[in-house]
């Protein structure tokens, strides 16, 4: 059986940046398992920067501030005391960075330059042009090559298995041979990014963004914190939901429904498209909803106008917003409007993480970092900038909470892991089997539909219990759902089944989060609740699954220096 | 309705063949769109990787018409005008090991790749717990080569690695090399280099196709120019290739054109010549394609000539 000390699922920021901090001084055996290649990872389409208060370019910017921008933005359901040693440590991390010889835009004193970004005071968010993500990223990969980090790559998470409290393993298949091994670990990082894939389309997020760590958790017993709370983005291009930058609105673009109205005139008569990301991204799917869109269903969008702007400026102040458009959508903006609708970005919730020190969560040995899970620092609504900061600064502290865990606890049973590694073996072979059942694409477009209108941008009761209902049915439906490859190596039809499961089992918890939760805070927004009610609801969300029962239960939250107080911009 | 005829190549991990697909067409797609579209729809057992689909994550590139591009950044439309056809082929990239169907394995090159030390050696001017100071223009040297998402497409274009032995490195791995080279924060940029130099950095053919298919615009063949001339400056003299560009450079100084006859003897040395070019150069002369007695005169313009070497030499200082 395959034996490590520390075991790696997800190679992207937080994993790597994990697997980097366990390994170091090389007294323990450690692997990276990902699905993908680790460079393929979600941390690189990260953009604009990452935040940390060096106070380079404002020399009044503090950590404390970015404390306190973080607990604002959160709408006031971080945990305090975990967002303090999240700023506290980040500029510690920049230097570490560097060093290790991320690529950063630099200020003209060669310090590492910073550019302002949205809900922060001062401009704190370091940048490589825009592909911060993508440098950092190659850097960690770089690092792990040099550090000889031992990676699985292609390798598929199955179950993370825990018997009566106790973490035994790991079970995973090797996509290319299609073998299904059960690893015995001591501990394990999971920093398997987040799941926006429970939107399919409509979301900006890579195409493997299904969840699959926090889903294992979640099927381990560890519960979900928060998953109601989910970003959008409003200008996601309508085809593929890829991100068409704040930029378009920024420098004057209109938006338009197929009446040709400039609708935002309705919305937000004096800023009018400037208005904040939530309320335009409401006023877009209510024009939709109300039929003034273009096309049906989930195509349907409206129009983001730039051809007023002219020639010149967009080839001056938007060439890539251009290029963007021409690649993905097809279309000139100097000679057409585009086709765009709101797009789900970010994933705050997730597995919920006890100890922001060494992100470890109520299971000893099961540690989590990055989009996967919730420390909680975001809180209901994330800031810009703070994403990249989180999976770097957390998959190291969760790496050497995972080496202490490692060398305290000792290999256990592995009958459990035995006996799961059999099962999934067994549920291979069925699936291969399998003639005939209902379409699994046909069952993850559902519900990405289903999703999207009743627990997106607006959520009200009614059609939220509606949403819940066909969850339920779908989730019965995947009872039967076919996959169509009887092969046993690089069967990634068989993946694309698991990973349907796994957002169906997500989104049924967010709705769930979301139902409950009868108020309105950060990106959480109730048409029959519209305002905060922090008696009832400044508390986490904590949802368990056993089996096909999930059951919901509050936790507090932790309130150190800032009293909640109206969010007001 | 107008059809696309599909041909794609398939491999089990034993066999190889071909496979027909037929699509409607549609106006402004990708042809990740058109991938995705005929293993939804119409085979699931079809293979390819993909992941962020806007050109960043470099999962998904293919040949197509026998040329390397990114699956979610090639626009159908335009694909379709390029080749003037509706019938579309598309291949695993060439220079890779391939899983199944168009799915290749990178751990290989990553392997390569180590040999030149693919990460930052700090100088002793910066620290784990500082950083590092470096100037805008310092930085901007390496924005361009940082910028390699390695999506593979250069090396499925390379002519030299298609009949090298799998020494040559390929020119993602120039680029990485290049990167740390010329980063002001690295304190060992010939211990980048000097891998590149053993590993027949001499051989890249000028063909590029490299240049020309980077979805990121990298200037690889710049790089590879600049990796030589680091090579020659750290004293790597007596080798072919550097004594190759010599013998250009004395001709053309002196002449203002090359003498091909003496070419290959300053290159390769007389006995290596008079063993392996003498028997091709006689059936060039029997067939009339070289004179062995010409000896090229100067040119016209041989001052002009000189005049441009001392301006490089006052520009290079």
């Amino acid at each position: 059986m395959l034996k490590f000390d520390v075991v790696v699922v997800g190679a992207g920021g937080a994993g790597m940046m994990a697997a980097l901090n366990a390994s170091e001084g090389k007294d323990l055996n450690v692997a990276v398992l990902s699905k993908i290649f680790p460079t393929r990872s979600h941390t690189g389409a990260a953009q604009g920067g990452i935040n940390a208060a060096m106070a380079y370019r404002d020399a009044n910017d503090s950590t404390e501030s970015h404390f306190r921008d973080t607990v604002k933005g959160s709408d006031f359901l971080a945990d305090q005391d975990a967002v303090e040693f999240f700023t506290s440590n980040m500029p510690a991390i920049i230097s570490e960075l560097d060093y290790y010889g991320v690529p950063f835009s630099r200020d003209e004193n060669g310090r590492v330059a910073q550019r302002p970004f949205g809900g922060a005071s001062s401009p704190r968010t370091c940048y490589s042009a825009d592909k911060t993500g993508h440098v950092i990223l190659h850097a960690l990969y770089e690092q792990c090559l040099k550090n000889k980090v031992q990676f699985l790559n292609e390798w598929f998470l199955l179950s993370v298995v825990v018997e009566n409290g106790n973490f035994e393993g790991l079970v995973a298949m090797d996509i290319r041979s299609g073998e299904i091994q059960p690893i015995q670990a001591k501990s394990v990082v999971i920093a398997s990014g987040g799941f926006g894939r429970i939107y399919w389309s409509r979301t900006t997020n890579a195409i493997n963004m299904t969840g699959d760590g926090t889903a294992a958790c979640f099927e381990a017993g560890i519960p979900l914190k928060d998953p109601e709370f989910i970003q959008f983005h409003p200008t996601g291009l309508a085809q593929t939901g890829v991100l068409l930058s704040e930029a378009c609105r920024g420098e004057g673009g209109y938006l338009l429904n197929k009446d040709g109205e400039r609708f935002m005139g309705r919305y937000a008569p004096e800023k009018m498209e400037l208005g904040p990301r939530d309320l335009v991204s409401r006023s877009i799917e209510t024009e939709i909803k109300e039929g003034r869109g273009f096309g049906e269903g989930m195509t349907s969008y409206v129009l983001m106008d730039l051809r007023h702007l002219g020639e010149k400026k967009i080839m001056e102040r938007l060439p890539q917003v251009r290029e963007l458009a021409m690649e993905f959508e097809g279309v000139d903006l100097i000679k057409e409007p585009v086709p765009i609708r709101p797009s789900c970005h970010y994933t705050m919730g997730g597995i919920h993480v006890s100890d922001y020190k060494t992100c470890s969560t109520p299971i000893d040995g099961i540690h989590a970092a990055g989009e996967c899970c919730s420390v909680s620092i975001h809180g209901a609504n994330r800031l810009g900038g703070n994403s990249v900061a989180d999976v770097v600064l957390f998959g190291k502290y969760a790496g050497l909470g995972a080496k202490e865990s490692a060398k305290r606890r000792v290999f256990g049973s592995t009958k459990k892991l035995e006996q799961e590694a059999t099962d999934w073996m067994a549920k291979f072979k069925t699936i291969r089997q399998k003639k005939t059942g209902i379409n699994m694409f046909e069952i993850r477009n559902r519900l990405a539909e289903t999703m999207w209108y009743n627990v997106g941008i607006f959520r009200t009761e009614s059609e939220m219990e509606k949403a819940l209902e066909t969850v339920d049915e779908l989730l019965e439906q995947y009872k039967d759902a076919y996959a169509g490859d009887p092969s046993e190596t690089y069967n990634m039809a068989f993946i694309n089944y698991i990973e349907i499961g796994n957002i169906l089992k997500l989104a049924r918890a967010v709705t769930m989060g979301a139902l409950n939760r009868q108020e309105s805070r950060g990106s959480h927004s109730r048409a029959d609740y519209p305002t905060r009610n922090d008696e009832k609801f400044l508390k986490h969300t904590l949802i368990y699954k056993n089996g096909d029962k999930y059951r919901l239960e509050y936790a507090p939250v932790t309130i150190t220096n800032y009293q909640p107080e109206e969010r007001k911009y | 309705m107008e059809r696309l005829q599909c041909k794609i190549k398939r491999f089990d991990g034993k066999q190889e063949y071909y496979q027909n697909y037929e699509v409607p067409y549609e106006k402004g797609k990708t042809i990740l769109w058109l991938l995705t579209k005929i293993r939804e729809e119409q085979d699931p057992t079809l293979n390819f990787t993909s992941a962020c689909r806007h050109a960043i994550c470099g999962s998904c590139a293919v040949q197509i018409n026998g040329n390397a591009f990114l699956a979610c950044n090639s626009s159908l439309d335009e694909i379709l005008e390029t080749f003037n056809s509706m019938k579309l082929t598309f291949e695993p990239l060439k220079n890779f090991d391939v899983v199944k169907d168009l799915v290749i394995v990178w751990e290989p090159k990553m392997e390569k790749m180590e040999q030149v030390k693919p990460w930052l050696i700090p100088s002793e001017e910066g620290t784990k717990e500082a950083g590092f100071i470096q100037s805008e223009d310092d930085y901007h040297q390496i924005a361009a080569p940082t910028d390699c998402i390695l999506c593979g497409v250069c090396t499925s274009e390379c002519n030299q690695l298609a009949v090298n032995d799998g020494t040559y490195l390929d020119p993602f791995i120039l680029n990485r090399a290049y990167r740390f080279t010329i980063d002001s924060r690295d304190g060992s940029p010939e211990e980048h280099i000097r891998p590149v130099y053993e590993n027949e950095l001499w051989k890249c053919l000028h063909c590029m196709q490299c240049v020309t298919k980077c979805p990121k615009g990298i200037p690889l063949t710049d790089q590879i120019a600049y990796l030589r001339q680091e090579s020659i400056r750290m004293g790597e003299v007596k080798n072919k290739g550097a004594k190759h560009a010599y013998a250009f450079h004395d001709d053309v100084r002196n002449k203002g054109r090359l003498n091909e006859v003496m070419l290959p003897i300053k290159t390769d040395g007389l006995v290596n010549t008079a063993i392996r070019k003498v028997p091709f150069a006689l059936r060039m002369i029997k067939k009339g394609k070289i004179n062995p007695f010409h000896m090229p005169k100067e040119v016209e313009g041989i001052r002009g000539v000189r005049e441009l070497y001392k301006y490089a030499q006052e520009v290079g200082k």
